[in-house]
């Protein structure tokens, strides 16, 4: 029977089990009671450096799109109520998951989910992440508080690798695709030929969602942002509205110097098989 | 020498200024982020390109297999004029090339007959300050993710660009009465894997001509697209994507792979 | 003692009798469970139908202005309407109620299943039961829900009986032998629902559907709408207030958070929250593991 003397890879796990099972019978000690919604290697991986899960957090928001927004489909260009709806919502969004991390006592929250519904008259923006803060640390972080939807994993990685996330930066803009004249159309049926102003329009838009995005990241003093994703379509309030969205994690250097990545290269001998574990059949 | 900027709206001008004052953004994940970190370069800003292009409508003969000249030309005319913006946000940027392209085709309700082409990446640069443009001198361009463009790089080789082949081919209707009447008879018509199989050979060896203007070796990462976009199944449009590399000159650093059984779920 | 295995062919049976359900342990799974040291016992399950009678009793909207919802002790809010001038059609209150006979329609329903598959667990003589699957069938027209636990009832080898109930947990396979690894021991599985009625008054009416002027709304701007906002943070803070409630010290990993909202009538809502999650104890002190080695697949 092999004993802790052992190298860790021969560890006697069902040792390890018997032991864990017979501590059933003494009362929790910890008495903490966090809640987490990472998985046990995210717990793991977020151990490995030194920080623990502390709360489930959310933060929402829902603001009504104003009336004149959805009554003058006959537009041009930006849809400014429609955008003032949405960086309203996303905003109150943040500052709540921001106070709810900050009442558990959370340095940062990590892989927070970003569910976004605009409606026709209406805009909802729904946030759900878990607290995270440094093992034992006091509950005031001097940095203040950071919201990011990275992974826990991506928030380890990045973590050794010298960054630190400063905050979940967003932008969007919202038009209205220009019209072309029948004579337009008909001229250019059997054209090859470039829409300029559709372009241009279509363009601005995005333009202007990345930059506002590139604004908050600034206001936070951060180097630069990751994960950026883009979003566009369709809107349901009016048939040629369109929104674009961008949104990611500022970060920054952190002051710990961070270690080089340096991967091993691997070949892995698994073939795919279709695996499934209990949590999973339906 | 002019502006290379000058083709965009100006709206960019603004955001890639911000991005020139030293902010950084990236659509790479981050696994991607650090390991184009850890290849020497830094991502610089995330670019985009985009064209709204109305395509013409083509007559073409109901019996006959035959590329479509003019629909090929508007979808290989949207895309690089996309893909060109693109490279000029990036050096605009001062960029060396862009990593991750990602080439989108957008349908709108409101444009009949017009589709929006996108393309996307992240610029970066080299961190050694020692330029990597391409042979054509405009930053190289590449649809390896983050990983691939790791890999590739510790094999002394560098992408040059992201080259296309396109090519829009209608496959001939063929009647019952055709398909009856010819049995036991020679008739000339082209067979239809041979219509399919001229149209990727056409799509390749263009983007294998594209290849050859940025002096490559070669291309890697070659993966050929078929769709009918909007013109129904009988019109399809071979695509041919690769990102063409060239030596680097760098020492090769591939090191011996290890090699492991995954224990996990 | 009876052969613990003999319960076998009678779990066998009924897993068949479901037209072929799985036993819920692949293969890499019961190589985990060998590994852990657990014997798997068999295939144990428990079932609850509970009907649901209080459907449209549980408080009638009024038109006169009175909240009539009792609220059974829990959250509650009323929301007033600020307009002067009512019409018949205007909704001049409206209110946020937890619906606590909802909550204790699903306590019940989950905690009975629950205690049934542990009493098979029992008989077979087991510590604990792993890969623990819940659902819930919904058969509307008949007005009720079933609710079905079921799970791999295992024996640690070289143990001694246990006095304790059974241990349960939705974890199997690796992802326990991790939870083991990294310090932790599987207590409970564990559910909560918060159930939180929004009544809508004409604020939340005029904001969702749009079309009300500025002057029913006050303003052209866009605003929040408080009273549905509200609603969710609360039934968000119920329910993992609730599933804390059932911890005693100890912590929950894994955590699962459902939300479902449907309109029960006009302008009438109800906001649910289920949380699930693995409540887990520390039996040993952290021991970090050392930093991952990062790897890039070349296949």
């Amino acid at each position: 029977m092999s004993g802790p003397a052992d190298a860790p890879a021969g560890r006697d796990l069902a040792a390890e089990v018997r032991r864990a099972i017979a501590f059933l019978e003494h009362p929790p000690t910890r008495g903490l009671e966090p809640t987490s919604d990472l998985t046990i290697d995210e717990e793991l991986i977020v151990h490995s450096i030194g920080w623990e899960p502390v709360e489930l957090v959310s933060g929402l928001s829902m603001v009504s799109i104003p009336w004149s927004a959805t009554l003058w489909s006959w537009g041009q260009g930006a849809i400014t109520p429609a955008s003032s709806a949405y960086e309203m919502a996303f905003g109150a969004a943040i500052a709540r998951i921001h106070a709810q991390a900050a009442e558990a006592g959370g340095h940062g929250v990590v892989g927070v989910t970003v569910e976004r519904a605009v409606h026709a008259s209406s805009v909802d923006i729904t946030l759900t992440g878990t607290a995270v803060r440094p093992i034992g640390a006091p509950a005031v972080p001097p940095d203040g508080i950071f919201v990011s939807d990275l992974s826990a994993r991506d928030f380890a990685l990045l973590t050794i690798a010298g960054w630190r996330p400063l905050a979940l930066v967003q932008g969007a803009s919202f038009v209205y695709a220009p019209r072309r004249s029948v004579g337009a159309v008909i001229q250019q049926r059997t054209q090859n030929v470039e829409l300029t102003n559709y372009t241009e329009a279509m363009y601005n838009a995005r333009e202007t969602a990345m930059e506002r995005m590139q604004s908050m990241a600034l206001a936070v003093n951060a180097s630069g942002v990751v994960e950026v994703k883009v979003a566009e379509g369709p809107m349901p309030f009016a048939s040629h509205a369109v929104a674009f969205s961008a949104w990611g994690t500022a970060v920054r250097r952190s002051d710990t110097p961070g270690r080089r990545i340096d991967p091993a290269i691997v070949v892995s001998l698994d073939d795919p098989t279709l695996l499934f574990d209990a949590a999973n059949l339906e | 020498m002019s502006d290379p900027s000058a083709d965009l709206p100006e709206a960019t001008g603004h955001r890639l200024e911000e991005l020139e004052h030293g902010l950084f953004t990236s659509d790479l994940s981050v696994n991607e982020f650090l390991l184009v970190k850890e290849a020497g370069f830094h991502p610089v800003g995330f670019v985009m390109g985009s064209s709204i292009y109305h395509i013409g409508f083509q007559t073409r003969k109901w019996g006959q297999s035959q590329e479509l000249t003019k629909l090929t030309e508007a979808m290989y005319n949207a895309r690089e004029l996309a893909m060109t913006r693109m490279e000029e946000e990036a050096s605009e940027l001062g960029a060396d090339g862009v990593v991750g392209v990602r080439l989108d085709v957008n349908y709108y309700e409101w444009g009949a007959d017009a589709a929006e082409f996108i393309a996307v990446g992240t610029a970066v640069k080299a961190e050694d300050g020692v330029s990597r443009l391409n042979k054509l001198g405009t930053p190289f361009t590449s649809d390896l993710s983050g990983q691939d463009f790791w890999t590739l790089l510790q094999t002394g080789y560098q992408p040059q660009g992201l080259v296309m082949g396109t090519c829009v081919y209608h496959i001939a209707h063929r009647g019952l009465g055709q398909t009856l009447s010819s049995t036991g008879k020679n008739v000339e018509l082209p067979n239809f894997t041979q219509a399919l199989y001229e149209a990727r050979e056409l799509a390749m060896t263009r983007m294998q001509d594209e290849a050859a203007r940025l002096e490559s070796s070669g291309i890697v990462g070659v993966r050929l697209e078929e769709k009918s976009h909007q013109w129904g199944s009988h019109t399809i449009e071979f695509l041919a994507l690769g990102t063409a590399v060239g030596g680097s000159g760098g020492a090769v650093t591939l090191p011996k792979p290890t090699t492991i059984i995954s224990l996990d779920n | 003692m009876s052969d613990p295995l003999s319960d076998l062919p009678e779990a066998v049976g009924r897993r068949f009798a479901e037209g072929g359900f799985s036993s819920g342990l692949s293969v890499p799974d019961f190589g985990a469970c060998i590994e852990m040291g657990l014997e798997p016992l068999g295939f144990v399950q428990g079932f609850c139908a509970m009907q649901w009678g209080w459907f449209g009793s549980q408080g009638m909207r009024g038109s006169m202005g009175y909240p009539m919802a009792q609220a059974g002790g829990g959250y509650s809010e009323v929301f007033q309407c600020p307009h002067g001038m009512r019409g018949s059609a205007h909704r001049s209150w409206g209110q946020n109620f937890q619906q606590t006979q909802v909550e204790a329609f699903w306590t019940e329903g989950f905690t009975s299943a629950r205690s049934r598959m542990m009493d098979e667990a029992i008989a077979l003589g087991a510590h604990g039961i792993v890969g623990v699957l819940d659902t819930v069938n919904e058969i509307s027209d008949l007005q009720i829900s079933e609710f079905h636990l079921r799970g791999t009832a295992v024996r640690v080898r070289d143990a001694a009986p246990s006095a304790l109930v059974p241990w349960t947990t939705f974890l199997a396979g690796q992802r326990l032998a991790k939870v083991f690894e990294a310090g932790f021991v599987p207590v409970a599985v564990v559910s909560a629902v918060s159930s939180v009625r929004v009544w809508g008054y004409c604020m939340t009416e005029y904001l969702i559907h749009g079309g009300a002027g500025a002057s029913w709304l006050g303003t052209d701007e866009p605003q929040e709408i408080e009273q549905f906002v509200v609603a969710r943070m609360a039934a968000r803070d119920i329910v993992r207030r609730k599933a804390r409630g059932q911890l005693d010290g100890d912590e929950l990993h894994g955590v699962e958070l459902d939300v479902t909202e449907w309109e029960v009538t006009d302008d009438d809502w109800e906001v649910r929250c289920r949380l699930r999650g693995n409540r887990l104890r520390r039996f040993k002190d952290f021991d970090p593991l050392p930093a991952p080695r990062p790897t890039v697949r070349l296949s």
